[in-house]
């Protein structure tokens, strides 16, 4: 109990005692990132919510509400992922584009600094830095949006949430972004008699009167891949996929995100007391293509799950 | 975004108002098949769990069918500023959706009506002489709406309020059943919802045979008032004994 006492009294005296050593209070070691681990759809949301780490889910379907949806932890931060799909008329200078809508949300039941009618500072932020990224990584083809030149294309609104905010919230909708967009199923459709692009269903499909299908493809393809980490700098110790507790206590993050071609997409250093030199930048970079390879893995391990059932 | 151009979400057929036209109709005879199969006094497999968010003081996870809820206890905390001074605690409450949660794309706002009845559902089961001064938020979001959703929320707003070691006098558990013409359906999906002559429901501790709140809408007759009230209160027991097991569990796996 004296031990909590000190964490709580003197925070930092108490985390500098740690990396003395180079560990961090609950046992990582510096560079270290948290157990992350992906699902898709939310049929095994309930077995994944409670379940040890990644330990495989035996059903998986996907929301009924949405097109597409992932649940992602890292460590005990939670977000939930979803995409919908809707129609819209594509502006005039982009006839054959779709469009992605990016919302980052932190309800309040995600942390007690939250609270209801007061939205959280951060979640804008993170909603802009998010799509940001989506874009420039030029991880989604927006022609693959397309249905008619023109007259009709998707638009793709990919909302986030958090469940459990405990740091890196980045990295974590990322992440889940990412890995609803490798959920997301593109429903079957064809222009209805007045205009409108409607859904064309299982049954309907053996239908002869069925008029013709708009598009074929049921899956986007996803080009270079965007991953990131956050990293805390303090004094000359760089620490890993910081907690909300490691957060609030040193206060210099860095976000390096990284495509699979191991180009940079986004280097973000908001301030803070800490001045980053390039090494440390270089440190960061480094760091990040780790975590990617480890992240890459998690995802194809979560999609060929997907595949098998 | 006001830079948004307007979209449409896709129907599912052009014929879908003929297709609830005749759900409707199918509904009023005598015998019908539930869509998930269960029968008419059948509950749908409930999961509940307490520590969904471990950033709250307490938590729950309910799935109900379709319907996901998670609810967050923060507390007992500071009041806000611009409150009066109280001698007992306070509770608030606040329930909002994600924004797919529902078939077509919402705004994912807050759930005004929803936030004030689970306020008083909760009120009269809570000990608010034990924090005085203070206040506790409860603060649901539904992840997935799939019918039956206030008695979802306020049976995980209980649960989480457990864990959250708040002191009451009993935990709070509440269905609902939906009268079809002759037919009294318990805990209805939201295809059923949107069919109904009537509902009721009813949130009561059932340890203590008390009611802390009973909603009734649409055409009964008294003896199906009483029938339906018997078959919620029933159902309310025996979902009270799930809640009390989850604890348990919960308690004993830490421990």
């Amino acid at each position: 109990m004296e031990v909590e006492a000190y964490r709580r009294l003197f925070p930092l005296p108490f985390y500098e005692r740690h990396l003395l050593d180079s560990v961090r209070p609950d046992t990582r070691p510096l560079h270290r990132a948290r157990d992350t681990s992906i699902a898709l759809g939310s049929a095994p949301f309930s077995f994944f919510f409670f379940c040890p780490f990644r330990l495989l889910l035996q059903k998986i379907c996907p929301v009924a509400s949405a097109d597409g949806s992932a649940l992602v932890k890292i460590g005990d931060t939670t977000m939930l992922a979803a995409i919908k799909l809707e129609v819209m008329t594509p502006s005039a200078d982009a006839p054959d584009e779709g469009s992605l809508a990016i919302e980052f949300h932190m309800p309040p039941i995600c942390s007690p600094v939250v609270r209801p009618g007061r939205p959280a500072e951060v979640a804008p932020v993170i909603s802009k830095q998010l799509s940001d990224v989506i874009v420039s990584s030029g991880m989604i083809n927006l022609k693959e949006l397309s249905l008619i030149s023109g007259k009709a294309a998707w638009m793709a609104y990919l909302d986030i949430y958090c469940l459990n905010a405990d740091g890196s919230l980045f990295d974590a909708a990322l992440l889940s972004a990412i890995a609803a967009f490798s959920h997301l199923q593109i429903p079957l459709v064809s222009l209805s008699d007045d205009g409108r692009v409607v859904a064309v269903t299982g049954d309907l499909l053996e239908d002869e009167s069925t008029p013709e299908l708009v598009n074929k493809e049921r899956k986007l393809l996803l080009h270079s891949i965007p991953f990131s980490l956050t990293c805390i700098l303090h004094k000359k110790y760089i620490l890993a996929d910081p907690t909300a507790e490691e957060e609030s206590i040193m206060e210099t993050s860095i976000t390096v995100v990284l495509d699979s071609s191991e180009q940079l997409v986004s280097i973000y250093k908001p301030g803070g007391p800490v001045l980053a030199h390039t090494s440390t930048v270089k440190d960061c970079i480094v760091l990040t293509k780790h975590r990617m390879k480890e992240l890459q893995n998690i995802l194809e391990e979560s999609l060929s799950a997907m595949e098998v059932v | 975004m006001a830079t948004n151009p307007s979209t449409y979400a896709l129907s599912q057929s052009s014929d879908s108002k003929q297709r609830l036209q005749q759900r409707r109709r199918l509904f009023q005879e005598t015998e019908w098949t539930r869509s998930d199969g269960r029968s008419f006094h059948q509950c749908r497999p409930a999961f509940l769990r307490t520590g969904a968010a471990n950033a709250a003081s307490g938590s729950a996870y309910a799935e109900f069918g379709a319907t996901k809820v998670i609810v967050s206890v923060f507390g007992p905390r500071e009041s806000k500023k611009a409150m009066m001074y109280s001698g007992t605690g306070r509770l608030n409450c606040n329930v909002s959706y994600t924004t797919f949660s529902t078939p077509v794309r919402g705004q994912g706002s807050d759930h005004k009506e929803y936030s004030s009845m689970l306020h008083k559902a909760l009120d009269g089961a809570i000990i608010l002489e034990t924090f005085p001064k203070t206040t506790v938020d409860v603060f649901a979001l539904v992840l997935e709406s799939g019918g039956g959703d206030l008695p979802v929320i306020v049976t995980c707003a209980s649960l989480a309020l457990a864990d959250a070691g708040i002191m009451m006098y009993d935990l709070v558990a509440s269905v609902s059943v939906s009268c079809f013409g002759r037919n009294l359906v318990i805990d209805p999906t939201s295809e059923e919802e949107a069919c109904q002559d009537g509902t009721l429901m009813i949130t009561c501790m059932p340890a203590r045979n008390e009611v802390t709140q009973l909603m009734l809408t649409g055409e009964w007759t008294t003896a199906k008032i009483n029938e339906a009230m018997e078959l919620c209160l029933d159902a309310c027991s025996k979902l009270a004994e799930i809640m009390r097991s989850c604890l348990k569990e919960a308690a004993s796996g830490s421990s």
